[in-house]
This record gives C-alpha cells, structure tokens and sequence, in this order.
C-alpha cells in the first residue's frame, strides 16, 4: 500500500495564501510561486495549477510548460524523505555514481522516481555548489558532506526507523495493544502516592485556576515532589460556586477557593507533613460546620453523578487518564463482542433519552437512523448550548471530551456511521480547544479514523464551530449550519435520521446524551434502568443559579423532587429570601411556584406542568424577582434569536413582547391578558420548529401560577417585586435614615438631596437605578 | 403502484395524483385552504403556516402544514378543525397587523374570519413570504435576491444591497409580491390602517360551510386559481 502524505484531494488553501502573498505581477512571478508550492506539497498538484493560472492570469498551458521545464518542479508527489545526491565533477570524481547505484538498488526505484511506499525519493542534481566537501547528499534539507555508500544506506536506514518510530509509539493497531497500552499507564499513575486534582474549566479559569496550577507547579518543583505527588489538572466539578477547588487524594481532603498564595502553605502542611488547613475547608452555611472530605459536602452527598463525576478522574487534555481509568473499554466491547442491533437493543432497554431537552428515546433514533438508506452516515454531537442559564454540556466536553468521543464511536458502530462531527458554540472557547485536543490525541493512538484497533471500524471526527445562532442548536438548523448554509429549520416531515446533514442519514445527540453512553455499554442497561422514574431514565445534569446559596451543576437521577434539589442540595435562598419560584428549560421552559416543588424532575412531569426539562437550566427565583419581567426577558430574547421564517414565530413572539411591554410599564388592560393567552397557543401550535413551538411556554406558565402578579401591573399598576421601573417608586424611610449622605454622593442623577437630618428623592431626576439602595448601610431607600 | 392516491380532507374522499402536497389537493378539489407563501412550482416554504391541517394517524393528531405534506394512500387531514380554525385567524390577524396595506393580506384575513385587530398597525412593506426569493432562485436560476439577517432583522435583499450584474430584470419577483396591490379602499397612509373587510358579504355562505370554496373572489391574492381558470 502506498502511504502518499498527500491526499487525492488537494487543500486548496495553503496555495490560496501563497498566491496572496505574491500575486499581481503576472507571470514574473510564476516560478517563485511554483517554487512555493513545490515545497509546501512536495509536488504541484493539478488543482492548484489551475488555480495559479486563473490567478496570476496566464494561459493554463503555459503554466504546465514552465512546470515540466524545470528539474525543481514534480507533477507527480515526491516521497516522504527527499535524497539529492550531487552529480557535479567533484563528486563524480569522488564516487558518487558508485553509491548513487547503491542507493537506487537498496530502494528498487530509479533517480526521479518515489519507492512504492511513498518513504523516498531519489533525485540527481548537476552540482550543489558544496564541491569541497564532496560527496555531497541532501537528505531532507540537511547536507552530509564526504558520503559513502555505507553511510548513505545508514542514513536512510536511520530516516526510516525514525519514522517507524514516530508511528509506532502512538498507533495502536489490535486490541491486544490497547490493552497492554492501558496497563502500562494505569502503573505508570500508580507509581505516585499523591494526587493533587484542581479544577480548572472555565469557572476556575475565571476565579484565577491558571495562576494555582502555576504556582502548584513552581512549588512541587521547588521541594522536589514532582515524583511522588501528580498534579491533575481537570474539567469543571459543578460546584462553581466555591471554584477553584482542590481535592488531595487519595485522603480526599477538599480544600475550596483556593488562590495562589495559598499553594505553599498547602504543599508544606497538607502533602508533606498531612496537616489539614482549618481556613481553606468548605463550611457548610447551614450549621456552620468545617467539612474535611469531598464526599461529605452536602452540595456532592445527595447528588448521583454518573456523568460529571468522571470530571475529577481526567485531565481533559491527556488521552492517557482517560484510559487509564478504563476509558474506550465500552468502545472495545461493543466494536469485539456485539452486533450493532444488540447495541441499539441496549440502549433502547437502558431507556435512555435525548439529554437536550426534547427527550427523543435515544435507542429508536439510532435504529430509525440504522435502517435509513444512503451511505456515508453521520454521527453528529451537538453542543450548541446556547439556553442562558445551562453550561453542563460545556463543562462535559471541556472536562471529558474523550467520554464523548467514546459515546460517538459506540453510537457510530451501531448506525453504521463512517463520519462524525462535533458542533460547538464559538463561546466556548475551551471546550473547542478541549476537544480539538482530545481528537488529535485519540487520532494519534488509533482511537479515531480508518480500522481502528483492527476491528475494521472506521471513523474520523471534526470540530463544527457555531457562529452565534441560539436557533442552530435546532437539528435541522444545525445541519443547515454545517452545510456552510444559513441555519434555518426545515419541517421535520421527514426525519434528520433518515435526511440530514447533506441529504444522509445523520444521527444527532447531545454531548451528555453521548457521554452516557459508554457507562451503560460498560455497567448495563438494567443498572441505567434502575435510576430514575418510569419514563424517564438514568441521572441528568441540571444548572442550579439565580437566587441560590449553591450555584453549580447538579447531577440527579430522574425523578428527585425539586425541593431536594433546591434546598438539599441547592441550600435555599441565600440572605434569608424565600425561595419564590423556579424556571427550569431555559426559553424553551417554564417557571414552576413554590407549591409544586414536590413535583419529580422528569420529561413529563415537567412538561405536563408547563415548564420542560429542556437543555438542564434551573434559575432560582425569589421574592425580588418580576415573573412579568421574567417573561419579558425570555420574549426578548427569543424574539432576538427566532430565524425569522415562519409568521408566528417572527410576529407572535414580537406581539407577544409587546402586550408584557405594555404590562411592565403599566399600560396594560385584562382584554391583553386574554389575547396574550390565545397568542401563546397558537404560536405554540403553528410553529415551524421546536424554538417557536415552545417559545409560548415562559409565558403560558407564568400566566398560569403568576396571574396575580400580572394583575397587580394591569390593575394596581404596581410591581410587587420592585423591578418593573415604570412602575416603581424610590422612597426613603424616615426611620431608618441616620443622613449620612452616602446615596447623596452615590446617586449620578443628582435625584436624592439632603434636607435637615434626612436625604430625600427627588422623583422627577429619579432613574430607579437602584444604585442608592446598594450603597445604603441602614435599608432605608424603599421600593414600592 | 397506482398513479393515484385517495386521501380524507375534512371527511370528503379525494382522489390525487402521487407526488401532489395536500394543500394542492385540497385546493384543486374546492377545500378552501388560505396560504400566503405558497407558490406551485417552486419548493415550499412553511413560512406563512396558514395553511396548517391536523394529520389524524393513530388516534392521535398532529398539526403541520399542508404544504409540505405530501398525499399519501389513506391520509386523513382535518383542515377545518375548531382549533385550526382558530389558529389560522390568529395568523391571519398577526399578517393584516403587520402588513395592512395589500390586498391580498386583507383578503386572507376576511378569508380566515378576522372581524377585529387587535394589535396595533406596523406598517411594514414586506410579510416574507419570499415568492421573489423562490421564484429567482428557481425559476430563473438568478439567486439575486435572498433573506438577509435573523429574527426581527429578517428582510429580502440583493446582494450587498445593490442590483447584481446577473438580475435578469424580468420583474417576476414583483409579479408574485403579495404587497403591490394595495387594497381597494386606497392605500392606507401611515397610522391610518384599518381591516378593510368590504368584501365579508361574498362569505355569507361561507360560515355555514367554512371548509367548501364559495367561488369568492379573494383567493386572487393568495394564489388561489379556482375563480378564475
């Protein structure tokens, strides 16, 4: 087989930007251009010919003239390593038709031609100007002077073991050599005592993660530990809120927000004498209490984390941790030991279901997409989580690509999939770089593209950049997005599985979807069926924000009360607020009262509700929060991402943003409510794709446990939570102002004045920027 | 595999040609089923969705539009149902508030029952029905106009906002607008929009039949031929 590093398709860019950076002189500079190409392909390749031709504006045929005029340029791919061996009177004098013969009958070709596979090639030139030293050899651009026939069949003995070498230590051809692989670097971990796990996806990166690994890394150094103690860099662990954090295994110490200078004293104390620093543990807000151990923490204790907690076992950027704790093994047995419909049958037992918010069962997908005909098919991840307020698909790519990539590979085998692609939002640039990574690494070993690990299953996988639509998360969309198009949804008549990306069959799921697979190819259907409630299996990773003492990620099995999640784990509301309401789904959700936290987080009991599971968001609310205004935020932002293309979407989204306008700022009447009602239903029913069919729900539901909230705007033209700033009014409460002026110097308006001992608002200046009551020390600016 | 295919609209028995949508079906057979966006010929959109149906399958229906639906052996479609009915005047009422000044969107809105806007009037110039877009597209294999932007931003353009060399000017896209003829009461300035619902008396028929073709002359403006052929 001929290895040739050229594919038959030519990338067209690199001569595109070598055109650039030369064109506009016409044909003086063809050969200059030519000799550009000639070294970054090894060859001239006819495409890019023609694309000079056209470029420069010269007759095509003189281009292939002056191509195969000069000895530098080759039509034809030149091998790997380049050997010229100089023909001038000194060398010939010196020997050099003698190893000339050597070397052509060593490797069986003739001067000008490329051995069969494509390793060398052995060019003749008149003289290389290096007459002193001759016999002159260029191996690959390196000169080597005084050449004899042994030396040069050493040097090319030398080229082709490097290479061998360079393919080897990271191909992995046959099980057996997985296997071998994975044991050998689970030993080489063990081979350390300590391990030191610091999170650093983008939460930690943004609370200063990078200047702890940093400083880590200086004071391991620094005492010589680098041996004994391994430093594991890894995604996100869902507790963001305490980012960075620190585990020391294996006593599992949990040490929380964590800053740079803080790295001595825990490398002194903690990993050299095992003292445990009182000051960096996590108090529990409820008692107050000091926690040693991570699995202690009441945030982790009533959590099941089948997918996130893999996080902390992986450095994302190192194939090798992700093997070495039994990575890909689900991969080996499905692709060694199973047929792809006993797969499919799997994952449909398992019950597992789409994780993006629709809820499709994900084992009926794959087999809709299995018996779809057309050739090649896709797998495709979607991460285009663009749902404000969910971010567990962005910290699973960033924190565990490979888990991922396994999902889509067990998925791939089972629909017959040859292709894949991961579409990732361009605002997270951390996981794009994560899972470019990740790819590179599993392609490197053999983990991705042709017969991997000799099973004779082929995949390979890129990386789809968003370029900033919520809508492209939509499936059809998505794929429109991927075919360079503008993503804009189709009708679903026909499925994605069976049309898709390209008119073939494309099986899309989302990145937690994929990342549940490989647990229940290893662990078994009946152990996934075994969470959750009676339609709705396995665990889900939910965001937990807004007014809450515990933001982070969640994983839960289906079917926890909300109360669980809010107060057990979630601590309530901070500040002593009450918890008011909760909006799960993101826009596509709803906002659930307090009264129906007894209600078990499944597809649907939620949908039934009108809310939705959706992409995983849940954003606490409490009695500071408008749900008028929530509404409006959601109306406004859907009306900001719909495509525009079907009527009710684009104008009854923009109506219905303007009937809650119309209410915020109290020039709402009851008639509107009622129309705003029937809006919602029927924006709800005609819409083309799932953005407008649940674009109604933020307001359907907020209407349906809010009604009164609604009525205070309309009729009292009040707004109980103090946010709506048509509606509100600044006061200051006599009894509680000292006139300490603070709002005074604070307000930029110039609205509070000081009159005798007490400040006082002027309403007519008033912004109801709320600055004052921030800086207030005595709560007495008031809202009503 | 016969040529024909018998499918259900609103309970009448209705025999079509395979490959036909069961918009054209109904239309062709005298069930009235107002669309904005809809063209014969060119691929369809689903944009406008006023020509939702419900597909009853299993006991269960589904709402989608019958213009991307094909007809099938055995299909039955409720293009009439109480909530499509409903649904439709709400679109209908959405389109006449967004874009009162044409006729062939007043007439939609008469068409689908709209007595009362209750929006206020925004006189826009274009609804996006995108027949010109289609029409150069595939027609004329001109692609000199297209939709540009997202969301409210949506609107048709032409190529950096300038005539390309390759327009054709054959105008068709002006020929399909549902915009240039204004509706009859004159065209209506600024803050002066109104339903013009003049022509409700040739539907005195149509509210004891809503589903039947009462042979009006407001399908002109949608694309509705059966009057006039």
């Amino acid at each position: 087989m001929t290895i040739l590093e050229c594919p038959p398709t030519v990338d067209l860019d690199a001569a595109k930007r070598i055109l650039q950076a030369r064109s506009g002189n016409g044909q003086s500079e063809l050969i200059e251009v030519l000799q550009d190409v000639q070294r970054t392909y090894r060859y001239l390749p006819e495409e890019v010919l023609k694309l000079i031709a056209e470029q420069l504006d010269v007759p095509p045929i003189e281009v292939f003239r002056v191509a195969n005029f000069y000895k530098a340029f080759a039509l034809k791919p030149k091998g790997k390593h380049l050997v010229t061996v100089c023909m001038g009177t000194a060398c010939h004098v010196r020997g050099a038709p003698r190893f000339l013969d050597e070397v052509l009958g060593q490797l069986k070709i003739k001067p000008g031609e490329t051995t069969e596979d494509g390793l060398f090639t052995v060019e003749t030139v008149n003289c290389l100007g290096a007459c002193a030293l001759a016999p002159v050899v260029i191996l690959d651009g390196q000169y080597h002077s005084h050449m004899t026939a042994a030396k040069l069949r050493k040097l090319i003995q030398a080229a082709k073991k490097a290479d061998q070498q360079a393919t080897e230590a990271v191909r992995l051809d046959s099980v057996k050599e997985f296997n071998d692989y994975r044991k050998q670097k689970a030993e080489a971990q063990k081979s350390r005592t300590t391990t030191v796990i610091l999170s650093s996806g983008t939460c930690g990166q943004a609370c200063d993660s990078l200047k702890v690994v940093e400083a880590f890394r200086r004071e391991l150094k620094a005492k010589n530990l680098e041996k004994k103690v391994a430093l594991r860099v890894t995604g996100c662990h869902g507790f963001c809120e305490q980012e960075p954090l620190l585990i020391v295994e294996p006593k599992n110490i949990f040490y929380c927000r964590i800053k740079p200078e803080d790295v001595p004293e825990i490398v002194a104390e903690t990993l050299q004498k095992n003292q445990i620093i009182d000051q960096l543990l996590y108090t529990d807000p409820a008692t107050q209490q000091k926690i040693v151990h991570e699995n202690e923490v009441p945030f982790y204790k009533a959590q099941e984390r089948v997918v996130l907690g893999q996080n902390k076992l992986v450095d994302p950027c190192n194939i090798d941790d992700y093997i070495a704790s039994g990575g890909y093994s689900a991969f080996l047995k499905v692709a060694t030991k199973m047929e792809p419909e006993a797969v499919i049958a799997e994952v449909k037992k398992s019950g597992l279901r789409g994780r993006g918010g629709a809820g499709y069962p994900t084992g009926r997908k794959w087999e809709s997409c299995r018996k779809a005909k057309g050739t090649p098919k896709y797998v495709i991840c979607n991460a285009d989580e663009g749902d404000p307020g969910a971010y567990m698909d962005r910290s699973v790519l960033e924190g565990n690509p490979h888990a991922v990539i396994e999902g889509m590979l067990i998925g791939a085998f089972a629909v017959g999939a040859e292709h894949g692609y991961i579409y990732v939002r361009n605002e997270y640039p951390l996981a794009v770089e994560h899972c470019r990574i990740a790819i590179q690494q599993a392609e490197k070993l053999g983990l991705l593209g042709q017969d991997i690990l000799g099973t004779g299953f082929s995949l390979d996988i890129k990386i789809a950049r968003g370029g900033g639509a919520f809508i492209c998360g939509e499936s059809t969309a998505l794929m429109a997005s991927l075919e360079g198009k503008v993503g804009e949804p189709r009708p679903k008549d026909v499925h994605t599985t069976e049309h898709g990306y390209l008119d073939l069959p494309s099986n899309l799921n989302n990145v937690e979807t994929w990342a549940n697979v490989p647990s229940i190819i290893n662990r078994g259907a009946e152990w996934f069926a075994s969470m959750g409630t009676r339609h709705s299996k396995g665990t889900k990773i939910f965001a937990l924000t807004g007014k809450i003492r515990n933001t982070g990620l969640v994983e839960i099995p289906m079917g926890t009360p909300l109360r669980k999640i809010i107060y057990d784990i979630g601590g309530g509301a901070p500040d002593g607020h009450k918890v008011k309401a909760v909006q799960t789904g993101g826009p596509s959700g709803g906002c659930l009262p307090e009264k129906m936290f007894d209600l078990p987080v499944d597809f649907e009991a939620l949908t039934e509700a009108g809310s939705m599971v959706g992409s995983g968001g849940m954003v606490v609310m409490d009695e500071d929060t408008c749900m008028v205004d929530v509404a409006k935020y959601f109306l406004t932002f859907l009306s900001d991402e719909s495509c525009g293309k079907c009527v009710p979407c684009r104008l009854g989204v923009s109506r219905m943003l303007e009937i809650v306008t119309d209410i915020t700022h109290g020039r709402g009447t009851m008639e509107q409510l009622d129309l705003l009602r029937e809006l919602a239903e029927t924006v709800s029913l005609t819409s083309l794709c799932g953005l407008g069919k649940t674009a109604a729900n933020p307001v359907l539901s907020t209407l349906k446990y809010f009604l009164p909230e609604y009525e205070a705007h309309i009729k009292k033209k009040k707004c109980p939570a103090g946010v709506c700033r048509e509606l509100i009014h600044y006061t200051i409460d006599k009894k509680e102002c000292t006139g300490c002026g603070l709002c005074v110097k604070a307000c930029p308006h110039h609205a509070i004045v000081k009159q005798g001992k007490f400040c006082r608002i002027i309403d007519a200046n008033c912004q109801k920027c709320g600055i004052c009551r921030d800086v207030c020390k005595f709560d007495a600016i008031l809202v009503n | 595999m016969s040529e024909y295919v018998s499918l259900t609209i609103d309970g009448a028995k209705i025999r079509a040609p395979r490959g036909t949508t069961v918009l054209d079906a109904a239309l062709d057979y005298g069930i009235c089923i107002p669309a904005l966006c809809h063209l014969r010929d060119v691929t369809a959109l689903s944009g406008c969705r006023l020509c939702i149906v419900e597909l009853v399958k299993d006991g269960r229906s589904k709402v989608t539009t019958s213009c991307t639906l094909e007809a099938e052996e055995g299909m039955v479609v409720l293009a009439h149902s109480e909530k499509i009915v409903k649904a439709r005047k709400n679109i209908a009422e959405l389109l006449v508030a967004e874009a009162p000044n044409s006729k062939a969107i007043q007439d939609i809105a008469v068409r689908c029952g709209v007595k009362k806007v209750r929006y206020p009037f925004r006189h826009n110039n274009c609804v996006l029905c995108g027949k010109c877009v289609r029409v150069c597209k595939e027609i004329w294999q001109s692609e000199s106009l297209g939709f540009v932007g997202r969301g409210h931003n949506r609107h048709v353009a032409l190529p950096y906002n300038t005539r390309p060399e390759y327009c054709k000017h054959c105008n068709y896209c002006i020929d399909v607008c549902p915009m240039t003829i204004v509706p009859c009461p004159g065209s209506m300035k600024k803050g002066e929009e109104f339903l013009c619902g003049q022509c409700e008396s040739q539907l005195s028929m149509a509210a004891n039949a809503p589903d039947t073709c009462v042979m009006c002359e407001l399908g002109a403006g949608f694309g509705c031929s059966r009057r006039h052929t």
